[in-house]
């Protein structure tokens, strides 16, 4: 009888104590392996020399990677210019995609086939996006160029990815052109679901459109429109496909952003090291960005 | 306990096993992985070329994979590091120096003892595969190219000019047919991407050398540093090259060429159907490589060959594969493709097919003089995307020639 108890409570107390972790470990392993060895292994890296075609003679150098990357002219060419890069691309994404979910909201004849034919610039892959716009801005045979000039806006053919001055902004264009559908959803979403009857009141209280965004669709939205800047403002700081294959970084340096800068310092020098310590410090600055923007809009979003 | 039936299915399910299992051990293949890329992956000739292999030889399996040459090099790192490397794959001689440096590469000389083939092979080619003229042949030449120079006949006649065969007469005829009010250039400058070769040529064309005979490096001499400025100056003081040069590539420069915008590309035997297909045989004209001064002619070679990796467990099957590939007719064959390029036997350069054709005509005849890039650790790195970077840099005008060529200097110079 006794023994029987025992057992009963034996089994109880590994169904709450053991069970549950025997259940989450498969998850726990594959996180392991796929998240936090790679995250220990680039902070490995970032303290050794390591060249990839020689991986049995790396040696540690503790931190020389992260005070050459303070000495470094290109870093901060770099730096500048993946700000430029983020701050520029998120907030016109937005901006096209806060004006397309309002649109899209309205009610017009062929509304739903108008809101999944806006989706295609974001669910185009990177490469196509890249190869397109890389042509429709040619220097010279691009659209772009015989539009501009059809309209008597420019005098003669601009290489817009050959000049310093224009090849950043050129691929940010393509880069927000790409992401505006994906703010348009996600802020059309969060519209529909805030519900009809505050709209009617307003408008019995003689609310104009305008002060009704203010008013009632902005404060509802507002959870919505953090967690997706924030998003973005991690997709668009890592990702650089379209940089990789629009300009590669060039003309010189002028369009250079981080990611790019390690992707080149590993593959193209075969500087593991340096460029895992470049990765590591942009996942420091991410963190303090992404963090300082949190506490900065909760306060405001924190009361709904 | 042991039901009829029962019975009946274990034995039929043990007999399927062992149907199943005998004809992997009965033959037992040697598998040797090979890596390559292809400009048009589409083309059938390679998939039949392994077909023909394996049947021929029952007792090995060729694996091949396909990657683009944009990922080719970072890929081959990768896989080295890994330690995942293929035993065997196609090759280029830039990436000779980084690659030996590692020990990543099987010397071939002890194969190509045995191997009937090594005395129809161009012999100033085997150079290519080594990094000293002492060193062993680590890679295995297959198809080559060597820069020469396309030009416009009709423009070039309707402005009375001569063809292009020196520098001098190169540039004037650059400078006459630069007009930016009609959108033409004199030449398609390439900038960006790949550019590394075509610059090279005009480069050694000058006499300039990045290296000389003994191996030391002297890409920051005077005469280096001059001729790249006569390069840079094309676009910068000159302006015989369209605005768009930084960046351009390969589909650019071509482009640029075939619709008309520039007067003169620098390019080699692979875009020949292309440009004569779009302009037409009578309008297209060429010329090697032209020279500063006509006695010492000398243009660029690159080379793809194949190699064996030191970590390959069957590197006489994978020496098989690779030196089949560089028999006569499989080399013709694939010269002929769509990936066609200059074929590195005698006996298939011989052939009426190369002899009768201008673009492979001139390219041949340049192979006695071509240089290609030294076998140094840094060229790797040089031609991945340094000299890419200091290029855009210094047509930009961001630095000057001397400090270009210094900054290449001192990469080939590291070990």
């Amino acid at each position: 009888m006794l023994l029987e108890r025992n057992k009963k409570e034996f089994i109880n107390k590994w169904e709450k104590r053991v069970l549950p972790f025997l259940l989450l470990l498969p998850a726990f392993i594959l996180i392991l392996s796929v998240v936090a060895y790679p995250i220990g292994r680039a902070i490995w890296l970032s303290f050794h020399d390591f060249n990839p075609l020689k991986p049995f003679e790396s040696k540690y150098v503790g931190f020389e990677n992260f005070f050459k990357i303070l000495k470094d002219k290109v870093f901060f060419i770099a730096l500048k210019n993946s700000l430029i890069w983020i701050i520029g691309v998120v907030s016109f994404q937005f901006i096209g995609g806060l004006i397309g979910a309002l649109i899209l909201r309205q009610k017009f004849k062929g509304r739903s086939l108008i809101r999944g034919i806006s989706l295609i610039p974001w669910v185009t892959p990177g490469i196509l996006i890249s190869i397109m716009w890389m042509w429709m801005l040619d220097g010279n045979y691009g659209i772009i160029n015989d539009i501009l000039l059809r309209l008597g806006l420019i005098s003669r053919y601009i290489p817009w990815l050959a000049q310093k001055n224009t090849s950043l902004f050129s691929v940010m264009i393509a880069d927000i052109w790409r992401g505006i559908p994906f703010f348009a959803i996600m802020l059309l979403a969060a519209m529909e679901a805030i519900p009809e009857q505050l709209y009617e009141a307003a408008r019995i209280d003689g609310a104009n459109s305008f002060r009704i965004f203010i008013h009632i669709t902005w404060p509802l939205i507002l959870p919505t429109v953090i967690i997706t800047t924030m998003l973005r403002i991690i997709w668009t700081a890592n990702h650089m496909d379209l940089i990789l294959i629009m300009t590669d970084g060039g003309p010189g340096y002028s369009s250079l952003i981080i990611p790019l800068m390690a992707y080149h310092t590993a593959y193209k020098q075969l500087n593991f090291g340096y460029a895992s310590a470049l990765a590591l410090l942009q996942g420091v600055f991410l963190i303090i960005i992404v963090s300082l923007y949190l506490r900065l809009l909760r306060k405001k979003g924190g009361m709904y | 306990m042991f039901k009829k039936s029962n019975f009946l299915m274990y034995l039929f399910l043990f007999l399927t096993l062992i149907i199943l299992l005998t004809p992997i051990h009965g033959q037992r293949k040697t598998v040797i992985k090979y890596w390559l890329w292809l400009d048009d992956p589409t083309d059938p000739m390679f998939p039949d070329l392994v077909k023909q292999f394996n049947s021929l030889n029952p007792d090995i399996q060729v694996e091949y994979e396909l990657i683009p040459l944009s990922q080719y090099y970072d890929k081959l790192v990768t896989a080295i590091g890994a330690g995942t490397a293929p035993d065997a794959a196609r090759f280029k001689d830039w990436w000779i120096g980084a690659f030996v440096d590692a020990g990543a590469l099987e010397p071939l000389d002890n194969y190509l003892k045995n191997w009937k083939g090594y005395s129809d092979v161009i012999s100033n080619l085997w150079n290519t595969g080594k990094i000293s003229a002492k060193s062993p042949i680590y890679m295995m030449p297959h198809q080559f190219i060597t820069f020469y120079l396309y030009y416009r006949k009709d423009w070039f006649k309707e402005k009375n000019l001569p063809p292009p065969t020196d520098l001098n007469k190169f540039l004037d005829a650059a400078k006459k047919l630069t007009d930016p009010t009609k959108n033409r250039y004199g030449f398609g400058l390439r900038g960006g991407s790949g550019g590394q070769d075509q610059w090279l040529a005009f480069m050694v064309a000058q006499g300039a050398r990045l290296v000389d005979r003994n191996g030391k490096v002297i890409a920051d001499s005077p005469e280096a540093i001059l001729a790249n400025q006569w390069y840079i100056d094309l676009y910068r003081v000159h302006k015989v090259a369209p605005p768009s040069a930084p960046t351009d590539a390969y589909a650019q420069v071509l482009g640029a060429f075939q619709s008309g915008i520039t007067a003169m590309m620098a390019h080699h035997v692979g875009s020949s159907v292309l440009v004569t297909q779009k302009l037409g045989e009578e309008n297209v004209g060429v010329v090697p490589m032209p020279p500063a001064d006509p006695k010492k002619p000398a243009t660029m070679i690159t080379m793809s060959g194949n190699v064996i990796f030191s970590s390959s467990k069957n590197k006489e099957a994978a020496f098989k594969f690779i030196s089949w590939l560089t028999e006569k007719e499989q080399m013709d064959k694939w010269s002929r493709s769509r990936q066609g390029q200059l074929p590195v036997l005698k006996s298939v350069a011989n052939l009426p097919y190369y002899k009768n054709n201008i673009f492979f005509k001139v390219s041949l005849d340049q192979a006695k003089y071509a240089i290609a890039w030294p076998p140094l650790p840094g060229v790797g790195y040089i031609s991945a995307q340094l000299w890419q970077n200091l290029m855009q840099r210094a047509l930009l005008g961001e630095i000057t020639s001397k400090e270009m060529m210094e900054e290449i200097a001192n990469a080939l110079r590291k070990k």
